[in-house]
């Protein structure tokens, strides 16, 4: 079985090497192709441990050492288990759906084969922090899909915002990267190795409050891969890369790593439950807040990306209460939905040369039914629709809010899933329907390709049907997590899942049938609060003008005050001094007789003194 | 193999002087072949290096002035292979990319005559003989920014010459004390290290020492407030200079803090523990704020170097083995990383004469390949795993993570403000609409400048993949000098520092 786990971690990175040699000449569907291939290949090779796994294997392998110093040790150590296995499935599917798509998407561009390159390369990164067996392994993976991340958002590197997003991320992940680091620093002086299931094993006899600390800094981690606030602003920023990327790593994978972190050591918080509590009420905010801003926004990729923030939120929140296990699951679902939407929008904008305003568009399910059906699908199963996907993942997690009579949380996520039935109907309504903008303004919208729908549709099949699945996953996890026991009654139970379905239909009604009868008037756009909806509630303006601007400023007073005017300045005075009394003394030669004598007088007079008060110590 | 440390250190200065006959044409070629039997005179070493001994091997030693202890004693261990190594491999790259052609023959025989002093420094295990090489060093360095720079040359290349001198001339006060304290205490002078790390000194003493030295180590890493000197010499020096002054001869300076401060006196090492992190911290931070700010693509390479630098001083003051074997490494990876960088800015600056970012923007488009290389080697400087510079880096913080956390957090802001002045760089200079008229016509890398940047960028990943062999043998030379000092300590506080940043486990 270990050739299988060979196959599907490095099938991606040989993809990756092949259209590397391709990047400097002109577009070549072959790196398409072998890199599909390649990605199809780790997907099978993943189902194929999958079933294994299932069977009740487990795979532990270790390739070589990488670093040892004094005490340390570690080695390239990758494990196949129930969790991670399902992380390679999920990644491996979405990426290869997401290349076969890109084909068609990206057939004009000109860096078609470095697009693929990098594709490939995040799928490696991805495999490695999945499935590493020690917390350096999954750095290096975490730090690879951060780097693919920022290649990719700067995909079009000729465009200023473009790149300016990609480091925004980048660097902006490294300062949550720093309290991972720490968190890795304390493990290792505690524990004494990385290796995950020597810590795990270990960590029940440590001090609480170092589990907690480690708790804490690893979820700081957590907050920049994943968006969350006070690190959020990244992710929205990062829809300036080709629609694909933000399918594939900034819905369905590489922002869900966060997530994934506190799943694979739920050994660890689920000994902490106050530093669970902190996440999960973080993710409750999240849940809201970014909701709330997708209300608003007029970006057809953006509304998606809040809309991702929100939902890592609600993951945070079953990861925090101790559910993993259901994290896991909505984690997998949502994969499946939300690239689904994302490459939707992708068809969309294609068809609208690249427009993003969905109010110019309006009245496309004309034109493009099958991706309007694609979108609806998606949406549904993000709004928790029976019998889609997300009606299952997602009622779980209010339940175990339920559960844990974390009413606040609940209470938020419920609002928050009606914010999220209004913003996807919202969406939906004002692209597919409604008045024709787009005609007005003069595009000539078209379906895609054929084989780029197709491509969709085991994504959309998914998103239907995927919940289905809930009790094998839950049976199949639990072999890894810890089980979620719900001490709720069955009835109480139907009520809450009847309440949220109502309550969820009953916005979507209202929606469709509000901008059924032509949507909300201009007035609205002059409310306070829908000016700070729009606005972000100015948190990108305070990053700018609190941490960006001054740091340049201070940088620049650093080097033309202190390091050019103090320091360099007191250098050269010394040298000044000497140079200067040099040359003042100078004066004393001047070969004048009488000028002489005097000198040798005060030379007389210095030595007389000396020779009268100065005692040596002996 | 009995000489074969001889052979290194004056295979060049013999060479020098086959190189006055050279012809002017064929100075570069036997340059770069003297450069390259070097070093694969220092991969023999290595080979032939028994990486299971932990003390100095091909020791050579004959007594110069008996009376005095001088000697000609030169050794090698796993802490100074590497820089060897390092220096051969650094000086045969630099070598390989030279286009200068005014006055190339001295240039040439400059560069082989610094390498000699380099190499001479790292294996030398007499102090007067270390003094030697360590002095003879300022002046190739101080010829070539000099009579090869630019714009103010001479001012540059006086203040580098005049700066790093006055701050040796405290060391040389405090060999000689030394020595001095070698013979009261066992009757006959000595001035050799393996003699001197026998030597027990009493903590006041080792507290004057160690400033005696440190003022010489701290001009020459350079530690701030000290450092004023750098981003002048390396404005004004031309590639070749920066290349060897970033990727070697900076490392003199933190060698000499692992070889002399630490193990000679380790009390007074262990009391300036604070004062000197927080001195690498603010070189971690400050420097890293210069650098956002240059307006001039070497400056901001020059300033990172200074903050990479602070790294390597704090993992060395972490006084465990993580945190010194991550130091050395550091040291390896910034001489690769910085030598590459120096070397790319050196690409465009001889295309377009200028170094400032502002003339640049959208270079990705015209040198695709160029864009690439810069890439992959800025992401060894920001630490990317995988990459040669994450290894070092890492162990470094880990290191200094045992010792004070709250100090391993302001310096690990490092990787944070590292990718800010880097990636702002690569963004200005390389991303963007491709605007002016005179970047148009840029050609892209030719087949010299890839001989040269390749083995590079080929190193910066086969060493961030596969670092376990060096790092074995580094560490295992590391663990008996910290065994060393815990056996000289003569304070128990120190000991006590010790075997607790040694271990792990425990409370904290």
């Amino acid at each position: 079985m270990e050739k299988y786990l060979y196959v599907a971690l490095f099938a991606p990175v040989v993809g990756s090497l092949f259209s590397l040699l391709f990047t400097a000449k002109k577009k070549n569907v072959i790196t398409a192709l072998v890199t599909s291939a390649l990605l199809l290949l780790s997907f099978v090779s993943s189902l194929t441990l999958m079933f294994a796994v299932h069977d009740g294997l487990t795979l532990h392998v270790k390739l070589m050492d990488w670093i040892s110093a004094g005490n340390l040790n570690i080695p390239f150590g990758f494990m196949v288990d129930n969790v991670s296995v399902i992380m390679m499935v999920t990644v491996t599917l979405v990426s290869s759906v997401v290349n076969i798509y890109s084909m068609g998407y990206m057939m004009h561009d000109k860096g078609y084969n470095r697009f693929f390159t990098y594709i490939s390369a995040f799928v490696f990164a991805m495999l490695v922090l999945v499935m590493s067996d020690n917390f350096v392994g999954l750095f290096i993976g975490w730090e690879g899909v951060g780097l693919c991340s920022y290649l990719l958002i700067g995909f079009w590197y000729e465009k200023d915002t473009a790149s300016w997003a990609g480091n925004e991320a980048f660097i902006m992940n490294r300062v949550a990267d720093l309290g991972m680091l720490m968190g890795l620093f304390l493990i290792y002086w505690q524990f004494g190795t990385f290796d995950y299931e020597t810590i795990f094993a270990h960590a029940g006899s440590m001090n609480v409050s170092v589990v907690a600390t480690i708790g804490l800094l690893l979820f700081i981690g957590a907050m920049g891969k994943s968006a969350q606030f006070p690190f959020h602003t990244w992710l929205a920023d990062a829809m300036e890369g080709p629609t694909p990327v933000s399918a594939l790593i900034h819905a369905a994978t590489m922002v869900t790593a966060g997530v994934y972190l506190v799943i694979r050591a739920s050994d660890l918080f689920s000994l902490i439950p106050e530093v669970g509590h902190i996440i999960a009420t973080l993710g409750a905010f999240v849940a809201v807040f970014a909701a709330s801003m997708a209300l608003v926004h007029r970006d057809l990729k953006k509304i998606i990306a809040y809309s991702t923030l929100s939902q890592l939120g609600y993951m945070f929140v079953a990861a925090g209460l101790g559910a993993y296990w259901i994290a896991l699951f909505h984690l997998m679902t949502h994969a499946f939905f939300k690239s689904l939407l994302f490459l939707g929008a992708g068809n969309i904008m294609h068809a609208m040369d690249d427009e993003l305003d969905i109010k110019k568009m309006g009245g496309l399910f004309k034109v493009m039914p099958y991706t309007a059906i694609l979108m609806a699908v998606a949406s549904f199963a993000l709004c928790g629709v029976y019998p889609f996907a997300g009606f299952f993942s997602k009622d779980k997690i209010l339940e175990a809010a339920f559960n844990g009579s974390n009413f606040y949380i609940w209470f938020a996520l419920f609002i928050g899933a009606g914010m999220t039935a209004f913003y996807s109907f919202r969406l939906i309504m004002l692209v597919f329907f409604g008045d024709k903008v787009y005609k007005k303004l003069g595009f000539h919208p078209h379906e895609t390709y054929p084989f780029v729908l197709w491509s969709l549709l085991p994504l959309g099949i998914l998103s239907t049907i995927a919940g289905f699945f809930e009790k094998p996953f839950e049976a199949f996890v639990t072999r890894v997590l810890s089980k979620y026991e719900f001490s709720l009654s069955h009835s109480t139970e139907v009520e809450l899942i009847f309440l949220t379905s109502a309550f969820v239909i009953l916005v979507i009604v209202a929606t469709i049938y509000k901008y059924y009868k032509g949507g909300f008037s201009k007035q609205i756009e002059t409310m306070p609060l829908y000016i700070l909806l729009k606005n972000q509630y100015y948190i990108p303006k305070l990053y700018e003008v609190a941490i960006f601007k001054p740091y340049y400023v201070l940088s620049r007073f650093a080097w033309k005050q202190i390091d050019v005017r103090i320091i360099d300045f007191s250098v050269d005075l010394i040298a000044k001094v000497f140079y200067k009394s040099g040359q003042e003394s100078r004066k004393m030669q001047s070969g004048n007789l009488s000028d002489m004598l005097r000198w040798m007088i005060v030379g007389t007079v210095v030595l007389l003194a000396l020779a009268i008060f100065y005692r040596p110590m002996m | 193999m009995e000489h074969i440390l001889s052979l290194i250190v004056f295979f060049p200065l013999v060479a020098v002087f086959f190189g006055f006959i050279v012809s002017k044409e064929s100075a570069k070629t036997f340059g770069v072949t003297v450069a390259l039997v070097e070093f694969l005179l220092s991969i023999v070493l290595w080979i032939g290096f028994d990486k299971s001994n932990a003390g100095f091997q091909f020791v050579e030693y004959v007594p110069l002035i008996s009376q005095f202890g001088v000697s000609y004693y030169l050794g090698v261990d796993g802490i100074s292979l590497f820089l060897v190594i390092l220096s051969t491999f650094m000086t045969l790259v630099s070598l390989i990319s030279l286009n200068i052609k005014k006055d190339i023959k001295n240039l040439v025989i400059t560069i082989l005559f610094l390498e000699m002093t380099l190499v001479g420094v790292f294996l030398s295990l007499d102090m007067i003989l270390f003094y030697i090489f360590w002095e003879l060093s300022l002046i190739p360095m101080l010829y070539i920014i000099g009579a090869w720079g630019s714009g103010q040359r001479i001012y540059a290349a006086i203040k580098f010459f005049l700066y790093t001198f006055a701050g040796s001339a405290l060391m040389l006060v405090g060999i000689l004390y030394l020595g001095y304290q070698y013979y009261i205490a066992t009757g006959t002078w000595s001035f050799s290290i393996p003699d001197w790390y026998l030597l027990v000194l009493p903590f006041s003493t080792q507290l004057w020492l160690f400033g005696a030295f440190f003022l010489a180590f701290a001009v020459k890493v350079p530690m701030f407030p000290f450092h004023t000197w750098l981003p002048y010499a390396h404005g004004q020096a031309p590639t070749v200079g920066s290349i060897l002054l970033a990727a070697v001869m900076l490392k003199m300076g933190t060698y000499a803090f692992i070889r002399f401060s630490l193990p000679l006196f380790p009390d007074a090492s262990v009391y300036f523990l604070y004062p000197v992190a927080i001195i690498a911290i603010i070189m971690v931070i400050y420097a890293s704020m210069v650098a956002y700010a240059q307006e001039d693509m070497k400056q901001v390479i020059a300033y990172s170097s200074i903050s990479h630098m602070g790294i390597i001083v704090l993992g060395t003051f972490a006084m465990n083995a993580e945190g010194i074997t991550g130091a050395i490494f550091l040291m390896l990876s910034h001489g690769i990383v910085s030598g590459a960088l120096f070397m790319l800015v050196g690409v465009i600056y001889d295309r377009r004469h200028t170094k400032m970012i502002s003339e640049f923007g959208g270079l990705a488009t015209i040198m695709p390949r160029y864009a690439a290389i810069f890439g992959v080697v800025m992401m060894a400087a920001v630490g990317l795993p995988l990459t040669v510079g994450f290894v070092g880096e890492f162990l470094s913080l880990l290191g200094f993570y045992r010792v004070n956390w709250f100090m391993t957090l302001l310096a690990g802001t490092g990787i944070i403000l590292g990718a800010v002045y880097m990636l702002v760089l690569f963004k200005r200079a390389f991303f963007g609409k491709l605007v002016k008229a005179e970047n148009k016509a840029l050609k892209d890398l030719d087949k010299r400048e890839f001989t040269a940047l390749i083995p590079l960028v080929a190193l910066v990943v086969v060493l961030g993949v596969y670092p376990k062999p060096i790092l074995n043998t580094i560490d295992i030379s590391v663990k008996k000098m910290i065994v060393l000092m815990e056996k000289k300590a003569v304070l128990p506080d120190t000991r006590e520092l010790l075997l607790r940043v040694n271990s792990v486990g425990g409370t904290k």
